[in-house]
C-alpha cells in the first residue's frame, strides 16, 4: 500500500429514501488505491443502493462524493463512467449470441475504412481481445466462441474483464461468484486480486462471505441501512462478520464450521 | 484439504485425478457446419428442390426459366434482406405486404398525373421510410409490441391503398421508363434481380461487417446490454423498421414496374411469404440470431418450389402447402439435429 492522503472515493453522509422507507441513513465509505473492499449486508441492507448511487444509477438525497479528494455528483451512469466508476451488475449484460470479442468491445468496436465505408475491424477486434484477456489471465481458447458456450466463470470474467478495460479508477462488483463452480470461483478471485494489483479499487458485494477473506483488504458491513461496522480483514472472521450481519450473536450451522477455522 | 488455499495457477498442486485429453478442440469442418446449422439445412433442401425439378422437368434448369425466377423473386429478396434485421432484433413487420400495395397503387396514380418517374420512385421510397419510421417510433420509443404497431399498420395502409384507388388498378404507360425497371434486361440479366443481388450484398455487409449490424444482433440477443453499452438502442430499432419500409416499397416499385399497373390489391399475404423465407433460412423469431445467407437460400426455396410445381404441370396452389410442409421440417431438422447450435432458443 502506498500513502493515501486523499483516499480515492470517499462518500459521506450518504442518505436516500423511498416513500416512507429509509434505505439508507448517513452511510460513509472510504476505498484506497489498490484496495478491495467487501461490502456485506442481510438483503435489503442497502449496499446495493450505495453502489448504485456510487455507480450514478441511483441519485442520493443527501450526502457527498469525492473521488481523489474532488466532489462530484452524478446525475447518470455516463457521468459516473466519465469519472472512471465502472460497475459489472449481476446480470451481467453480456450478448450471448454474438462472441467474444465482439462483447468486450460492445459499443466501441474497432473500425476500419473500406471504400470509404467504416467497417468492423474484426482482425484487430480479436487480436486485442485476445491481448486484453491473456493481460488478465482470462482463459478462453477462443474468442470467436459465441458468449452462450462459455461457462459461468467464464462469462464472468468476460464481464469484469470488459468493465477493467475501461481503465477503471474504482470497480464495483456484484455477486461476482454467485452460482459458480469451485474452480470458477478461484478464478474469478485471481482475476479480483489482479485487477486490484494493478491499482483499482474494488467493492466486492458478495453474500460468499468465505471469499471476503480470500481476496478483500477490508470489511464494511451494513445494517438496516446503516454503516455498523467496518474491519480489517487480519481483524476479524467468519463468526463475527455473521453476527455483524444479523444484528446479534448468532449461532448458525452455516458459520459455525468457519468458526474453528478462522479463529 | 488442498482447496483451504488460495492456488494459484502458477503453483500447480499434485492432481488427484487421472489426466485426461483435453476439452477443447479447435473447431473443426464438422463443428463449423453445426454450428450453422440452420444455413446448412436450408441449403440442403434448396439443392434437393432443384435436382427433384432439374430431374423432374425439361425446362427447370434452362437459362431463362432461371433468369425468370431471378426475376420474378427479387421483390421477395428484397423485402426479406431487410425482414432478417427486423425479425434479427426480436421484432416483426406484418405491414409490408400493405406498403408494397401502397407504393405500387400510388406510383402508377403519380405516374398518371404526370409526376417524371425518378420523382415518383424517390416520393415511393421515401414514402416506405416514413411509414417505417412511425411504426418504428411507436415500437422502440413507446415500447408498444411490434407484432401490434405493424398489424395496425398492415390496416391502415392497405385500407389506404384501397382508398386511393377505390380498388381498381391503375395502369402505366407501358412506354414509361418506369416499366423499365421491372422489365428491362442488362448485359443479359433481368434488371430486377440485378438490384435485387445488389441489395442483398449490400444487406449482407451491414449485417456481418458494421457496428450497426451488430447492434441489431446485439439487441435482439440482450437489448438492455447494448443500451448499457452506450448505444442508441431506441434508434437502432427504428432504423430497422425504416429499412424494411424502405425495401417494401423498392419491392412495389419493381413489381409494378414488372406488372405495368399498380393495384391496392397487390401483395395479399407477401409478409408471410416474407417471413416464412427469412424463418427458413434460419433467423430466429426469438431475435439475436440471424443470417442473411440463410435468408436468401429460404427465399429462393420459396421461388424455386412455386416455378418447378407449375413447370412439372402441379396445380400452383400446392405451392403454399408444399412450402408449409418444408418449414416446418426444416426447423424441427434444426431442433433436432443441430440442437447443440440452437440451446434455449
Amino acid at each position: 500500500m502506498t500513502t493515501t492522503p486523499p483516499p480515492r472515493v470517499r462518500m459521506t453522509g450518504i442518505s436516500k429514501r423511498y416513500g416512507p422507507i429509509t434505505t439508507l441513513s448517513d452511510v460513509s465509505l472510504t476505498l484506497a488505491p489498490g484496495e478491495v473492499l467487501g461490502l456485506v449486508g442481510d438483503n435489503g441492507a442497502g449496499k446495493s443502493t450505495l453502489s448504485k448511487i456510487l455507480s450514478g444509477a441511483v441519485i442520493p438525497d443527501a450526502g457527498t462524493i469525492e473521488i481523489d479528494g474532488e466532489t462530484v455528483a452524478f446525475t447518470s451512469p455516463a457521468d459516473a463512467r466519465a469519472r472512471r466508476v465502472e460497475m459489472v451488475y449481476q446480470d451481467l449484460a453480456l450478448c450471448d449470441t454474438v462472441d467474444v470479442a465482439g462483447n468486450l468491445f460492445l459499443g466501441r468496436e474497432p473500425r476500419r475504412r473500406v471504400a470509404g465505408l467504416p467497417l468492423l475491424d474484426k482482425p484487430r477486434m480479436h487480436g486485442d481481445a485476445r491481448a486484453m484477456l491473456d493481460r488478465l489471465g482470462i482463459v478462453i481458447p477462443d474468442t470467436r466462441q459465441k458468449v452462450e458456450t462459455l461457462s459461468g466463470g467464464q462469462r464472468q470474467s468476460i464481464a469484469i474483464g470488459r468493465a477493467a478495460s475501461f481503465d477503471p479508477l474504482v470497480l464495483i462488483m456484484d455477486e461476482p461468484t454467485a452460482a459458480l463452480a469451485v474452480a470458477e470461483v478461484e478464478a474469478v478471485l485471481d482475476l479480483i486480486r489482479r485487477v486490484s494489483a494493478a491499482g483499482v479499487g474494488v467493492i466486492l458485494i458478495t453474500h460468499r462471505l468465505q471469499d471476503l477473506f480470500l481476496v478483500c483488504d477490508r470489511i464494511q458491513v451494513m445494517y438496516e441501512g446503516r454503516n455498523v461496522a467496518e474491519r480489517r480483514i487480519e481483524d476479524t472472521s467468519i463468526a463475527e462478520i455473521v453476527d455483524l450481519i444479523v444484528g446479534h450473536k448468532f449461532e448458525a450451522r452455516s458459520a459455525g464450521h468457519s468458526r474453528e477455522q478462522t479463529s | 484439504m488442498t482447496g483451504e488455499t488460495p492456488s494459484s495457477p502458477q503453483a500447480a498442486p499434485a492432481r488427484l485425478h487421472a489426466a485426461a485429453p483435453p476439452r477443447h478442440r479447435q473447431a473443426t469442418v464438422a463443428d463449423r457446419l453445426i454450428a450453422n446449422g440452420s444455413v446448412v439445412s436450408i441449403a440442403v433442401f434448396f439443392l434437393v428442390v432443384c435436382l427433384l425439378f432439374s430431374v423432374g422437368t425439361d425446362a427447370f434448369l434452362t437459362r431463362p426459366n432461371l433468369l425468370n425466377v431471378l426475376r420474378q423473386s427479387a421483390p421477395l429478396l428484397i423485402a426479406a434482406a431487410a425482414m432478417t434485421f427486423v425479425i434479427t432484433t426480436g421484432g416483426i413487420d406484418l405491414s409490408i405486404g400493405s406498403v408494397l400495395a401502397l407504393v405500387s397503387a400510388l406510383s402508377a396514380a403519380l405516374l398518371q398525373f404526370g409526376v417524371p418517374w425518378p420523382l415518383v420512385i424517390l416520393l415511393m421510397l421515401a414514402c416506405g421510410g416514413l411509414i417505417g419510421a412511425i411504426q418504428g417510433y411507436f415500437i422502440a420509443y413507446e415500447g408498444i409490441p411490434a407484432f401490434i404497431v405493424t398489424l395496425a399498420g398492415l390496416s391502415i395502409v392497405r385500407g389506404t391503398a384501397l382508398l386511393v384507388t377505390g380498388g381498381y388498378s391503375i395502369p402505366i404507360d407501358s412506354g414509361s421508363p418506369f416499366v423499365v425497371i421491372g422489365r428491362a434486361w442488362v448485359f443479359g440479366v433481368p434488371l430486377p434481380a440485378l438490384i435485387a443481388v445488389t441489395m442483398l450484398v449490400i444487406a449482407f455487409v451491414v449485417f456481418n461487417e458494421t457496428r450497426f449490424g451488430r447492434y441489431v444482433t446485439g439487441i435482439g440477443a440482450n437489448r438492455e446490454a447494448v443500451r448499457r453499452a452506450g448505444v442508441d438502442v431506441r434508434i437502432t430499432t427504428l432504423a430497422v423498421y425504416v429499412i424494411s419500409g424502405m425495401a417494401a416499397a423498392l419491392a412495389g416499385i419493381i413489381l409494378a414496374g414488372r406488372l405495368g399497373s399498380g393495384s391496392s390489391n397487390a401483395g395479399q399475404g407477401f409478409e408471410l411469404e416474407v417471413i416464412a423465407a427469412v424463418v427458413l433460412g434460419g433467423t430466429s423469431l426469438f431475435g439475436g440470431r440471424g443470417t442473411i445467407v440463410g435468408t436468401i437460400l429460404g427465399a429462393l426455396t420459396v421461388a424455386v418450389l412455386a416455378n418447378g410445381l407449375i413447370l412439372a404441370h402441379m396445380s400452383p396452389f400446392l405451392t403454399p402447402i408444399v412450402t408449409g410442409f418444408i418449414i416446418l421440417v426444416a426447423i424441427w431438422l434444426n431442433f433436432r439435429l443441430f440442437r447443440g447450435s440452437l440451446r434455449s432458443r
